[in-house]
């Protein structure tokens, strides 16, 4: 009898730390977000330009320039330029993306990663 | 594949365009099928070397996404080529134009980069040319960091001008090391006195490849011979045997082999 109720209690436990851990996920992203939406001049846009990719620290300078080159890329495509693994870079884009300064399109399976050069 | 070179300085005056121009006919003479592009669009200086009216199209128009690449080169070959194809890309001139161009905004210089990002396809891979030489603007203009994004080699043209040493010093931390790019200095207008010997070289090469963290790829003495041209003609082309002529030459090889 107790030891059902020891079961439960622990199956009850791993839910709520498995809610937890998402609604933390959740939380990161958006403090992300809010970071780049507070800028100091909201009228200039986030453009992927030389003076953007100057201000950007060298892990994420390395992404951008690759996904320049390449135009559109998925995670894979763009380790391949820069010769890191296919999750970090999948993990640098998806930060840029949050700034702002890429645009993600899910195509089939794979997610491409490109600039928006529309006005 | 072909390689793009840039050829860049913290200051103006510091040789780039002679360099370029000269550099670009040293590798049309070794057969090297090339192309000279003016991204000086602050002032533009090709147009007065080459004297051609045959294209209706500047670079401006290729940035501006007004036409190909193609439709802007002129084929100099017939007037300028020894064994390699010779093609030259012009800035345009007119005081409107460079008004125009210098009040870009920064989506337009985003578009910019890609344009240029994507000659190494339309210029290297598809007219199968060997080298694209960049002439640009001095110092931290957009033009100028996009042709160093694009390009494969970056020179960096300095005299010994303590300003100019001493901002080149700080662009090769705050913006060549950034990009990764291979990146060496032409040492320009170097008073010959400082070059007499071999040892003196050694001594000066040493000494600058330490002040710049950079090789030094070469130091180009200062020749009066090249200053009474004047830029009205191509020197190294017309002065087979002068000696600025041979360090040309030389430094064409280094720069195959960096």
């Amino acid at each position: 009898m107790y030891k059902k109720l020891e079961g439960k209690s622990t199956q009850l436990l791993e839910k709520i730390k498995e809610s937890l851990d998402r609604l933390n996920e959740k939380m990161d992203v958006m403090i992300e977000i809010q970071k780049h939406t507070q800028r100091e001049n909201p009228d200039i846009p986030d453009v992927l330009d030389v003076m953007t990719l100057l201000s950007l620290p060298d892990h994420l300078r390395k992404t951008a320039v690759a996904l320049c080159k390449l135009d559109q890329a998925t995670a894979e495509e763009v380790a391949e330029q820069t010769k890191r693994a296919r999750a970090v870079e999948s993990g640098y884009l998806n930060q840029l993306v949050i700034m702002g300064y890429l645009k993600k399109e899910r195509r089939g399976r794979k997610a491409y990663f490109y600039v928006e050069k529309e006005t | 594949m072909g390689k793009i070179i840039a050829l860049h300085s913290y200051k103006g005056g510091t040789g780039k365009t002679l360099l370029s121009v000269n550099l670009a006919s040293t590798y049309v003479k070794k057969g090297k099928n090339l192309c000279l592009l003016d991204l000086d669009f602050r002032a533009p200086s090709l147009h007065a070397m080459f004297k051609t009216n045959k294209s209706e199209y500047w670079l401006n128009d290729y940035l501006n996404g007004v036409c190909e690449i193609d439709k802007v080169l002129v084929d100099v070959t017939q007037e300028h080529g020894r064994s390699g194809k010779f093609f030259v890309g012009l800035a345009n001139p007119a005081t409107e134009a460079i008004r125009e161009m210098s009040a870009k905004d920064r989506k337009w210089e985003m578009r910019a980069l890609g344009r240029l990002l994507s000659l190494k396809t339309s210029l290297l891979n598809d007219m199968d040319l060997d080298y694209v030489i960049l002439d640009t603007s001095p110092g931290l203009q957009y033009s100028s960091i996009n042709a160093i994004v694009s390009a494969d080699i970056v020179l960096v043209v300095t005299s010994l001008d303590a300003s100019d040493i001493n901002g080149t010093q700080r662009m090769t931390r705050e913006l060549y090391n950034l990009f990764e790019k291979k990146t060496g200095i032409l040492m320009n207008k170097v008073l010959a006195g400082i070059l007499s010997s071999k040892k003196e070289k050694e001594k000066f090469h040493k000494h600058f490849n330490s002040v710049h963290n950079l090789p030094i790829l070469e130091a180009i003495p200062c020749f009066c011979d090249v200053l009474r041209a004047g830029g009205t003609y191509i020197f190294s082309e017309e002065k087979q045997d002068h000696p600025f002529t041979k360090t040309l030459d030389k430094l064409a090889t280094k720069i195959e082999k960096f």
